[in-house]
C-alpha cells in the first residue's frame, strides 16, 4: 500500500480557507455608503423588468428570483447574464439543475452568441449538477462549491452571477444533517461577495424562506407565477421584496417564448406622450382635406369604424402606404388577414404592400399576422409592444382591434386596448386602429375607446338603387378644423378618392344613383328653360298685341272722331243753309 | 492483483478531512492483506481549483475510484466502510 502524496500538495494550514478568500475591494464598500439613498443597479436586459426595478438589480448584491417550474426563472437569469456579457461585463452561471448544453442551447434560442461567449471565456458555465454519489459518513462540506465559484469568478473578472436552481442541492445528498449549515455557509459567502448575484428556486417546500434567502440572503425578492383565465396562461412578475430602493408594486404580467423576455410595465404607463405638431398624409387627398385641408397630426392615434366591407383596411393600407412614401417605418399588425391576403386585396385597388415590404421599398414596411385567437389579452399586448420596440416604427396599423373584443368578455379588452394606444402614442408613434361594427350594431361603437381617439373616422355603406356606396364621415379630430360633410369614398382599381355627394332637388344621392339623379335632374332643368323661353315670348307677343290693339283702337277713336267732326260740319252746314233759305223767303214775303 | 487508483478530495485540512484520510488510509491497510494494490493521491481543491472544476465536485471530502473504470465516488468522512466498499465497488474477499 502506497499513499501518495507526493503529486498534489497538501495544505495543512488552512483550516477554513474559503473564510480567506478575498473580500471585495474597499472601495466598492465605500461607494454604497456615500450614496445610500440610490442604491447602484445593474440592468437586467429585460426592458420592463429594469422599470419595475427602478433601474435593475441591486449591484454586489444577491437577488433572489422564485417560482413553480415552466415560470421563466432561468430565462430571466440567462437573459440577466448575457445582456451582462454584451455590456462588456463577463459573467458566471452555475447549474444545479439543467444541463449546460441546454442552457447554452436555451441562451441561443433568445439570440445571444453564448457558445462564442463560452470560447472567447466572458462566460462560463459551471455544471453543478448533484449526480448520485454514495455517501458514507457524516460531515460533507460544500466548500468545493465556494471554491469552484470563487475560482470561476477570478478567472472570468465576472461581475454577474447566476446560482440556478440552487434547492436542487437540498436533495442532493440524503441522510446528511450537516447539509443544511453547509447551504447556509453558501449563502452566506454569497452574500459576502461584491458580485451582483441572481439566485433562482424553485417553490417547492419553501425553499427560499427555509433558508432565509428571502429575508436575510437576497436584497431583491422576485416571484414568478403562472395565472390561468379563461383557459389562457398568463405569466406574472411581482417584486416582493427590494431593499434599499423603491419598486413598482403589483403583478406584472410578462411574455416568455422562445424569442426571450419581454415585459410591459403596465402601470407605469403614463399619458406624457410626445405631442407633435406635424401633419401627416393619410394618402387620400380627399381625407386630408376633411381633417383641416392637411391630414391628422403625427403622433395621434387613429380609428376607423365601420362595418363590413366599408374599406376600413383600405384605407388603413392607405395610411401605411404614405408613410412609406414619406421614407417612415411601419408596422402593420393583421389580426384577421394574412398577409398574402392583404397584399393581394390591396392591389386590386392599386396598393402596392409588398414593394414597401421588400428590398425595393426599403422594408419600411413589416407585416405580421397575428390570430386574435391564439392567446391572452395580455399576451397580445406585449406581443405588439415587443414589435414596437423592436422595429421602432412611425406608424403602427392594427387591423382590426375588434377582434379582441369580440372574443374576449367585458371591460378586460377595453382596459387592454387603451392601454395598447397609450403605450404607443407614449413613443410618439402614430396609431391607425381599425373597428369593425357589426351589422346590428346600427353604426354604433361598443369599443368605447373614444377617450383615447384623437382622429375618429366613421365609414358606412349606402345600399339602394341595387348598389353600394361607402360614405365618410369625421367623427372628431382634436385639435383639427374638420369637415362635418357626409362624402363619398371610392375604391376604384388606381386608389381611392373621395368626392362630394350630389344634393339635388329631393336631398343627397351617392354612386350611380347620382348619375341617374344628375341626367335626370337635367333634363327636367332644360325643360323647365324651354317653358320659359316660351312663356317669355308668349309674354312679349302679348305686350306687341295690345299695342296693336291700343295703335288700333286709337287710330278707330280718331276715325270715329273725324268722322263725328265731319258730321258736326255738314250739319252745321245744312242747319245754315236751311236758316239762311228761311231768312230769304221770309224777306221775300215781307 | 487488481489494482485501484481512488483519488479523494478535500477542500483543506478539515476535521472531516482529517477523519476521510485517516478511514481511507485503514482500508487501503486491510486490502493490502487481500492482495490488492490500492494507490490513493488526495487533492487539496483549494490548492487545485481547476481539478475540482474538471472533477465536477460539489461535496468533500469524496473519493474518486480512477482506476479501474467505471468511475464511482463516495461522498462523505468514509467513516461507514461498508458503504464505502459498496460505492467505490471493491469487493472484498
Amino acid at each position: 500500500m502506497r499513499c501518495t502524496h507526493q503529486a498534489y500538495k497538501q495544505s495543512a494550514s488552512v483550516p477554513d480557507t474559503w473564510q480567506q478568500l478575498p473580500a471585495a475591494p474597499a472601495q466598492s464598500q465605500s461607494e454604497i455608503t456615500l450614496n445610500p439613498s440610490k442604491p447602484e443597479t445593474v440592468d437586467t436586459g429585460i426592458q420592463g423588468l429594469d422599470f419595475v426595478l427602478q433601474g435593475g438589480l441591486p449591484r454586489g448584491r444577491p437577488s433572489l428570483i422564485r417560482g413553480g417550474p415552466g415560470t421563466g426563472k432561468t430565462v430571466i437569469s440567462l437573459t440577466y447574464l448575457c445582456h451582462g456579457i454584451t455590456q462588456g461585463e463577463p459573467g458566471v452561471l452555475v447549474t444545479f439543475d439543467e444541463d449546460p448544453d441546454a442552457l447554452l442551447h436555451h441562451a441561443r434560442g433568445f439570440g445571444f452568441p453564448a457558445d462564442t461567449y463560452l470560447k472567447e471565456g466572458s462566460l462560463r458555465i459551471l455544471d453543478m449538477r448533484p449526480d448520485q454519489s454514495e455517501t458514507a459518513g457524516e460531515g460533507i462540506e460544500l466548500t468545493a462549491v465556494l471554491t469552484r465559484i470563487e475560482y470561476a469568478l477570478k478567472q472570468t473578472g465576472a461581475h454577474r452571477l447566476v446560482l440556478d436552481a440552487i434547492d436542487g442541492m437540498e436533495g442532493a445528498f440524503p441522510g446528511q444533517s450537516g447539509l443544511r449549515k453547509e447551504l447556509n455557509r453558501v449563502f452566506d459567502w454569497v452574500r459576502d461577495q461584491r458580485v451582483t448575484t441572481l439566485i433562482t428556486t424553485g417553490e417547492v417546500e419553501n425553499f427560499s424562506t427555509r433558508f432565509g434567502l428571502e429575508d436575510y440572503i437576497a436584497d431583491c425578492v422576485i416571484a414568478l407565477k403562472q395565472e390561468v383565465q379563461h383557459r389562457v396562461m398568463t405569466r406574472l412578475l411581482r417584486v416582493v421584496k427590494r431593499r434599499g430602493g423603491p419598486h413598482g408594486a403589483g403583478e406584472f404580467p410578462f411574455l416568455l417564448d422562445s424569442q426571450g423576455i419581454f415585459m410591459v410595465p403596465v402601470s407605469g404607463a403614463a399619458l406624457d406622450a410626445r405631442v407633435s405638431s406635424e401633419r401627416i398624409s393619410s394618402g387620400v387627398p380627399g381625407l386630408d382635406q376633411m381633417l383641416g385641408g392637411k391630414g391628422p397630426y403625427k403622433g395621434s392615434t387613429i380609428l376607423l369604424s365601420g362595418q363590413a366591407g366599408t374599406g376600413k383596411t383600405s384605407l388603413a393600407s392607405a395610411f401605411a402606404q404614405a408613410a412609406c412614401r414619406r421614407g417612415e417605418k411601419v408596422l402593420y399588425i393583421s389580426f384577421e388577414e394574412s398577409i398574402d391576403e392583404l397584399v393581394r386585396n390591396q392591389s386590386s385597388i392599386g396598393g402596392d404592400l409588398a414593394h414597401h415590404a421588400g428590398p425595393e421599398g426599403g422594408h419600411r414596411l413589416i407585416m405580421e399576422p397575428v390570430r386574435a385567437i391564439e392567446m391572452g389579452l395580455e399576451e397580445h399586448l406585449m406581443r405588439i409592444m415587443r414589435s414596437v420596440s423592436r422595429h421602432q416604427p412611425d406608424l403602427v396599423v392594427l387591423d382590426p382591434i375588434s377582434s379582441f373584443t369580440n372574443r374576449h368578455e367585458g371591460d378586460c379588452a377595453k382596459e387592454m386596448l387603451l392601454r395598447l394606444m397609450y403605450l404607443i402614442k407614449e413613443q410618439g408613434i402614430t396609431t391607425v386602429a381599425t373597428e369593425l361594427l357589426s351589422d346590428s350594431s346600427g353604426g354604433v361603437s361598443h369599443l368605447d375607446v373614444s377617450s383615447m381617439i384623437d382622429v375618429w373616422i366613421k365609414l358606412r355603406r349606402h345600399e339602394g338603387n341595387g348598389e353600394l356606396n361607402r360614405l365618410i364621415t369625421v367623427i372628431k379630430a382634436r385639435g383639427l378644423a374638420i369637415s362635418n360633410q357626409v362624402k363619398e369614398f371610392r375604391m376604384t382599381d388606381s386608389g381611392m378618392t373621395i368626392e362630394d355627394p350630389y344634393v339635388g332637388e329631393s336631398g343627397i344621392v351617392y354612386g350611380t344613383a347620382r348619375h341617374a339623379r344628375q341626367a335626370e335632374d337635367e333634363q327636367v332643368i332644360a325643360q323647365l328653360h324651354r317653358e320659359l323661353e316660351q312663356a317669355r315670348r308668349l309674354r312679349e307677343e302679348t305686350e306687341e298685341i295690345n299695342a296693336a290693339r291700343e295703335r288700333l283702337a286709337r287710330a278707330e277713336r280718331e276715325a270715329r272722331a273725324v268722322d263725328l267732326d265731319r258730321q258736326v260740319m255738314e250739319l252745321e252746314r245744312r242747319l245754315a243753309s236751311i236758316e239762311g233759305a228761311r231768312s230769304a223767303i221770309r224777306r221775300s214775303r215781307q | 492483483m487488481t489494482q485501484y487508483l481512488l483519488r479523494l478530495y478535500i477542500a483543506g485540512m478539515t476535521p472531516a478531512a482529517r477523519r476521510a484520510i485517516k478511514n481511507l488510509e485503514a482500508l487501503t491497510a486491510d486490502m493490502a492483506g487481500q492482495e490488492m494494490d490500492m494507490q490513493v493521491e488526495v487533492v487539496d481543491i483549494l490548492e487545485r481549483p481547476q481539478l475540482a472544476e474538471d472533477e465536477r465536485i460539489l461535496a468533500t471530502p469524496v473519493v474518486v475510484r480512477r482506476l479501474p473504470p467505471p468511475v464511482r465516488r463516495v461522498v462523505g468522512d468514509l467513516s461507514e466502510r461498508e458503504r464505502v466498499l459498496v460505492g467505490l465497488d471493491i469487493l472484498e474477499r
